[in-house]
């Protein structure tokens, strides 16, 4: 395995292994990144809850495979308006009195949101680590050498998907102009009768709707447990940074960069050395580009 | 005269129920024994903190249908240790608010420290039964005790079973074996590895080709780790892992066709949990776990007594759960009924008298539950030739005892792995 050792057949299909695992790692992180992107963009607010929303999202599929045998792909299309009331409920009672506080006071209350519902989880459906097994969970796609997990090959196109049709809606939808224009300057849209309010309150609920979707999507994969979502959200943070606050494509971007550095890391250097790396790049980023690798210089003090 | 009557009623009832009061405080007072209990209610440890719990009640209610400790009958008050901060907060509070001299818990390495180390300062006897961290019993506090072994236990039950059993149904010497140590990163993980990687190479020559530590909680994906063994091409795998990491070893080591000989575990989390088998169905076959004994455990192989108190705690658990004793009611259970033992011995919970009784208990492999038996050092550690632990394998979605196997009726299958479809 020396990485020094002259390219052969070998080391091209572990090389081409290697690349598909970060591609569909990738794609999973950007999947949970999106919703938060977005809401850091618009609404300029840190949701510290964001890994708990994915773990709502996971034991739903958990539920509705262990009581209805629904699967997870026909489970996403309901867990879209479901979770888009639960971000409809989270932006009346808890974020819109918030919205115009300091961003210390909506750290404490999404940390607080956090705490919250990791221990109504807990509360609920105790802390055993639950499973969902759907009959196409170990299917595995072979091209020459190289294998490719089905569940994670769909969670790829739908990050894609969705990423694409986020920035589609931004960019040309009334509403996502109306977004956009509530980013850039909240008082200037207020001004032009722009009802910012009403614009949070649906940033939130898409929000919301993309990681709850997420959260279903990745439950085949991983153990489904109150804490669950705690393993990605760090993470989500760098992806968001990297990418420029607010920046879909950029989120996209951020997290095949992650997943990159992640699998390179792990392979050349041992599993315990990731988060090194992709913290360093982290620092880098926010010394020297604070923006993002793609954001708008400046964009990240933009409306605050 | 209806006033009289009226009076009289009062006055009868005031009576019977002071009475009444009276009589179960008095029982409050004089028949129970409190002993703290510190286990992770909460939190990421939560799911095997609350069957360490429930194993506890299930033999505290045991002991008080036999007699109880001391003659009185046992009672819990239960802490949550979350983390270890709150282990050493909740000691604290177990110790200077409910009054407790003996503190029991804690099922993991991360929070058994903290909370013996606050006991050992209120001179609180701390009796642990499940954490294995090698450090626990080498801090020099004197009423600090283990009944399980500690994680060097482990590592060298792990080696044993491996150069004396898998080596031999492999055809290899053990100094031929190549073997992959890989692990997550907490104290128990690094303790079992570190003690199986020293044994492996002094006593038997094992080639070691590769070690590798990880953080569990934020691990995602196995595949490069997977990659890199791959080109190693390890007989066996020595892999601590502690929850959704070893079922992503696993699944991920199937889809990328890696394949080897035998993968052992030790210890009820990660590949030895209940959640493992749950997760992959007769996709588990074939893993191994060091543990406490499992289905085809045979009684017969105990002694008597150790097969009385055996039957009686197996049945309780089937009552409560519906199943065979999880590893975490097994450790939680015998650690107890060891301190009922003690307590019964030393009639007093005063450290010194608890001390000397905890020395000169001397009770032969097959004594109690587990097929355990008890021989405290001067450290406060059981030792681990009397702690009989057993190798057990995932075998069609459930883990069965297959070694060694005077203790069992049932015997280790695919030896080697074989094929991955082919492990049925």
């Amino acid at each position: 395995m020396d990485p020094a050792r002259p390219l052969g057949p070998a080391q091209i299909d572990v090389l081409a292994q290697l690349a598909v695992a970060t591609i569909l790692l990738g794609g999973i992180y950007a999947l949970i990144a999106v919703g938060l992107t977005l809401i850091f963009g618009i609404m300029r607010v840190v949701n510290f809850a964001h890994g708990e929303f994915l773990m709502l999202g996971m034991y739903l599929a958990f539920w509705a495979f262990a009581l209805y045998a629904l699967d997870p792909y026909i489970v996403v299309f309901v867990s879209i308006p479901v979770f888009f009331v639960v971000g409809l409920l989270g932006y009346v009672l808890v974020m819109r009195g918030v919205i115009h506080a300091s961003h210390n006071v909506q750290i404490f209350t999404t940390v607080g949101l956090s705490v919250v519902l990791q221990n109504v989880a807990l509360v609920a459906w105790s802390g055993d680590f639950r499973f969902v097994r759907p009959w196409h969970l170990s299917t595995v796609l072979r091209a020459g050498s190289t294998t490719f997990n089905l569940t994670q090959v769909v969670a790829f196109l739908i990050a894609v998907a969705l990423t694409v049709a986020l920035v589609a809606f931004m960019k040309w939808t009334h509403a996502g102009r109306v977004m956009r224009a509530t980013a850039q300057d909240r008082d200037a849209a207020t001004l032009m009768g722009i009802d910012t309010d009403r614009v949070y309150r649906l940033t939130f609920a898409i929000g919301i709707a993309a990681v709850g979707a997420a959260g279903v999507l990745v439950a085949p994969l991983y153990s489904v447990y109150p804490t669950a979502g705690l393993q990605f959200v760090l993470l989500s943070y760098v992806v968001v940074v990297l990418g420029g606050l607010g920046d879909m494509l950029g989120a996209m971007l951020g997290s095949l960069i992650v997943a990159a550095v992640e699998v390179a890391g792990s392979y050349l250097f041992g599993a315990a050395w990731k988060e090194i790396f992709y913290f360093i790049l982290f620092i880098l980023v926010l010394v020297f580009r604070p923006a993002g690798f793609f954001g708008q210089r400046g964009a990240e003090t933009l409306g605050v | 005269m209806s006033r009289v009557v009226f009076t009289m009623v009062i006055a009868a009832l005031t009576l019977a129920l002071g009475g009444e009061l009276a009589a179960v405080r008095g029982q409050a007072v004089s028949g129970e024994y409190k002993i703290g209990v510190l286990e992770p209610l909460t939190g990421p440890l939560a799911f095997e903190g609350k069957r360490h719990l429930e194993g506890l009640e299930i033999v505290r209610d045991l002991i008080n249908e036999q007699g109880g400790v001391m003659g009185k009958k046992l009672v819990f008050a239960v802490a949550d240790a979350t983390d270890p901060t709150a282990a050493a907060s909740e000691a604290n509070r177990l110790i200077t608010r409910e009054g407790v001299k003996i503190i029991t818990g804690t099922f993991s390495s991360r929070l058994c420290g903290a909370a013996s180390e606050v006991a050992a300062r209120h001179n609180v006897i701390y009796w642990e039964s499940s954490c294995v961290d090698p450090r626990f019993n080498k801090r020099g506090l004197k009423h600090v005790y283990r009944t399980e072994i500690d994680a060097t236990g482990f590592g060298w039950y792990n080696v044993e079973f491996i150069a004396k059993h898998l080596a031999p149904r492999l055809n290899l010497k053990p100094n031929q074996l190549k073997i992959a140590f890989l692990s997550e990163d907490s104290s128990y993980g690094q303790g079992v590895t570190e003690s199986a990687r020293q044994r492996a190479k002094a006593e038997f020559g094992m080639q070691e080709v590769m070690l590798e530590y990880y953080n569990w909680t934020t691990l995602n994906d196995m595949t490069p780790t997977i990659l890199k063994m791959k080109q190693l091409n390890p007989d066996v795998v020595h892999h601590i892992g502690f929850g959704n990491d070893a079922v992503l070893f696993w699944r991920q080591s199937k889809e990328q066709n890696f394949l080897f000989k035998a993968l052992v575990h030790a210890g009820a989390t990660g590949y030895g949990g209940a959640d493992f088998g749950k997760a992959l169905g007769n996709d588990a076959n074939g893993v191994f776990a060091l543990l406490e004994p499992g289905p085809g455990f045979r009684l017969e192989a105990l002694r008597p007594e150790g097969q009385q108190i055996e039957r009686a705690f197996r049945d309780a658990v089937q009552k409560r759960t519906g199943t065979y004793p999880f590893g975490a009611h097994q450790l939680a259970g015998s650690g107890v009924w060891l301190l009922k033992l003690v307590l019964d011995r030393a009639q007093s919970d005063d450290p010194e008298k608890f001390r000397a009784a905890v020395l000169s208990l001397d009770l032969p492999v097959g004594s109690t539950i587990n097929g355990w038996g008890v021989k405290f050092s001067e450290l406060g550690q059981n030792a681990n030739e009397r702690v009989q632990h057993y190798m057990l394998q995932w075998q069609n979605g459930q883990l069965v005892t297959v070694w060694p196997e005077e203790f069992t009726t049932l015997r280790a299958k695919w030896i080697p792995l074989g094929l991955w479809d082919q492990r049925k």
